[in-house]
């Protein structure tokens, strides 16, 4: 039963990436915009603000107003990747660490509390629960149980099934609802990156006159 | 042109569905066929990329000012992502409410035209603070496009844009008009520089700069033209006015009309090549700067073999290059600046302005925030032109007054003339008691001129 399970997570992993990696392909048939206009900055200015300065909690006001929201995000974020590595070290059959086991236990645990945060934030604030839809609340639950779960296993033999059962689940899911946002965050910041560095609007550094 | 359905005053309406676009199956599917056609490999990328978080809601000035759910950006990007799911993706397709796919019907368009006409001035503002890095504005735009091509731009609007198609610019300024108000102004210079030799060129082949404005300078703010005459002419710099192509405003850009856009671009690019010039100087005007110098070569699909500068842009370079000297005690108020949207924000002129009033005024203040981060004071988006939704942009615009009583300024410096009439228009409403006066107002009262000059 465990060796089944273990393919159809395998199986339905390489689903994911393969369906997010067709996805973001796709978007080529789409078309460029056209880039006629003379640039003024370097395009690697922007995207070195886009994924260095840009990301920083001090940097937008959107965050500095929302830090318990930020900080929730990044640990939530910082917990999934945790977990899709131990998934994958326990589908490689990769021994781990003993120290690392212990710091993987309280990023999960971490994680899952910080991820039911934010679904209660969108539950409780009306504009947030107004603006979501069914398709937001079943995206962090099945995150959640991913969390939830992988924590379990690294704590209690005998729970691998229920593990890879949520990461079955999560995973065919993950082409399909905003979990998907998972490859176009890098693609979407890349292009805000290099439209603002193109303009020399915003660069890695402050440029500030005498 | 496109037929018109009839809107009438949406904003009046608060909510109530008592008009109707009449959109009939065709028209609809026009709708899709234009929404599709403009839809970019980026657009999707941010399309998929919106998590539904919210934290964009607190950097919209109109959100901030009305709590209304239709004004947070997330929403009013989410009317064109619901589309989108609709007919890109597979949830989508087979289950539309799980994730909030809707089919384009006249409830959409509706709140289409409410949402991305009467409820957003293109400021950007939301982008830079999206986790995502979302272009909400530029999305805006391309549906603002689709509903150009359902001709459903609010009449106030188009009628701009029709006007500056038909015209030559968008006041409608006749050539004998223009002609006679450059030679009094010229006629003022002389006076003001002591020099009968000053001059405001009209069509003079071969200079160095085609400069180019906002029609309302020569209708409602003469001073502002005649204070760049000033500084061109302290700069001993060779330029000239064109008697036809003279406007630097294009609504093209507001109503997401590429076509237009692109038609009323071509002039000026005609007129640099009729008159052999080699620097396009575009006036204090926000969005004219957005449209001339970044977007007009995409709508024309050309690169430009003539440079596009900013006034602010070229008034530095003079300061740094010693032609023109200024004399700060001469301006002793205490000043602050407004950042334009598109100038700043999409335009990239963030320090030269600065630099400039630093060595114009005694006592310059800050707003809080500023640069790239600054707020919209409401005016931009074309909603000047948008009457029906005149109540929405004065609420909005109370940040931005915030912002000014703050610094506790007696004149605000904005370079950009729609900017200036918002500003003026927070003055009178939030009892602000300030003065509006373009950098080239201010740099113009600030010269040293050599009386002595030939």
């Amino acid at each position: 039963m465990l060796s089944l399970l273990r393919i159809a997570a395998i199986i339905s992993s390489i689903f994911a990436f393969v369906s997010l990696f067709i996805q973001v392909l796709k978007t080529r048939n789409y078309g460029r915009k056209s880039l006629y206009s003379i640039p003024q900055g370097r395009l690697r200015n922007g995207l070195f603000y886009a994924f260095g300065k840009g990301m920083l909690p001090w940097e937008k006001e959107s965050t500095r107003n929302h830090l318990p929201s930020y900080l929730a995000g990044i640990v939530y974020h910082l917990a999934i990747f945790s977990a899709l590595l131990y998934f994958f070290s326990l589908i490689l059959s990769f021994k781990i660490n003993i120290h690392f086991i212990f710091l993987l236990r309280i990023l999960l645990f971490s994680g899952f509390i910080c991820g039911l945060g934010l679904l209660f934030k969108r539950i409780i604030i009306p504009e947030l629960r107004w603006m979501s839809v069914a398709d937001d609340f079943a995206s962090n639950i099945l995150v959640d149980l991913f969390l939830l779960n992988s924590l379990i296993e690294s704590l209690i033999e005998g729970w691998r099934a229920f593990f890879f059962i949520s990461s079955i689940l999560m995973f065919i899911y993950i082409p399909l609802g905003k979990i998907r946002h998972c490859f176009f965050f890098f693609l979407a910041r890349i292009h805000f990156g290099l439209f603002y560095g193109r303009r020399a609007v915003l660069v890695p550094w402050k440029k500030r006159v005498s | 042109m496109n037929e018109k359905p009839e809107i009438k005053n949406i904003a009046a309406e608060k909510d109530k569905k008592t008009f109707r676009l009449d959109l009939d199956k065709e028209k609809l599917e026009k709708a899709l066929r234009l929404f599709k056609l403009k839809i970019k490999t980026e657009d999707v990328a941010y399309l998929n990329a919106c998590v539904h978080c919210g934290l964009c809601a607190d950097s919209c000035h109109y959100f901030l000012t009305d709590k209304n759910r239709n004004s947070i950006p997330g929403y009013k990007l989410g009317l064109l992502r619901d589309l989108f799911n609709r007919e890109n993706i597979f949830l989508g397709k087979i289950f539309p409410r799980w994730i909030g796919a809707r089919d384009l019907n006249e409830d959409l368009i509706e709140n289409w035209i409410d949402s991305l006409f009467g409820r957003c001035s293109l400021c950007g503002r939301c982008s830079l603070n999206c986790p995502m890095g979302i272009n909400i504005a530029y999305l805006i735009r391309l549906g603002r496009g689709v509903l150009s091509g359902l001709g459903l731009v609010p009449e106030s609007l188009q009628r701009v844009v029709d006007i500056a198609l038909e015209k030559g610019n968008n006041m409608g300024i006749d050539e004998e008009e223009w002609k006679e108000t450059v030679k009094w102004l010229e006629e003022e210079l002389r006076k003001e520089v002591n020099d009968p030799a000053a001059s405001l060129p009209l069509d003079r082949k071969g200079a160095k700069i085609l400069y180019v404005l906002n029609p309302r300078e020569p209708m409602f703010f003469p001073l502002s033209l005649l204070a760049a005459g000033k500084i061109f002419y302290a700069a001993k710099e060779s330029w000239t006015l064109s008697t036809k192509n003279f406007d630097v405003t294009n609504y093209g850009f507001y109503t997401g009309d590429d076509e237009s856009a692109a038609h009323i671009a071509k002039r000026l690019v005609s007129e640099m090549e009729k008159l052999k010039i080699e620097i396009l100087v575009l006036s204090e005007c926000g969005h004219g700067f957005n449209s001339n110098r970044w977007e007009a070569p995409e709508w024309l699909r050309m690169r430009y073999d003539f440079e596009v500068k900013s006034i602010l842009e070229v008034i530095a370079s003079y300061l740094r290059q010693g032609r023109i000297k200024l004399d700060p005690a001469k301006n002793q108020k205490i000043y602050t600046l407004h950042d334009p949207c598109n100038l700043v924000r999409f335009g990239g002129v963030i320090e030269e302005q600065r630099y400039i009033l630093k060595n114009s005024v005694l006592n310059f203040k800050e707003m809080n925030p500023n640069r790239e981060k600054n707020f919209c004071c409401g005016g931009g988006g074309g909603q000047l032109s948008l009457t029906p939704f005149a109540e929405r942009r004065i609420k909005a615009g109370k940040i931005k007054a915030e912002q000014i009583r703050k610094t506790g300024a007696q004149v605000v410096v904005a370079p950009c003339h729609n900017c200036i009439d918002q500003i003026m228009e927070l003055n009178k409403h939030y009892d602000l008691r300030i003065e509006v006066l373009t950098v080239a107002e201010v740099v113009a009262s600030a010269l040293k001129l050599n009386r002595n000059r030939v």
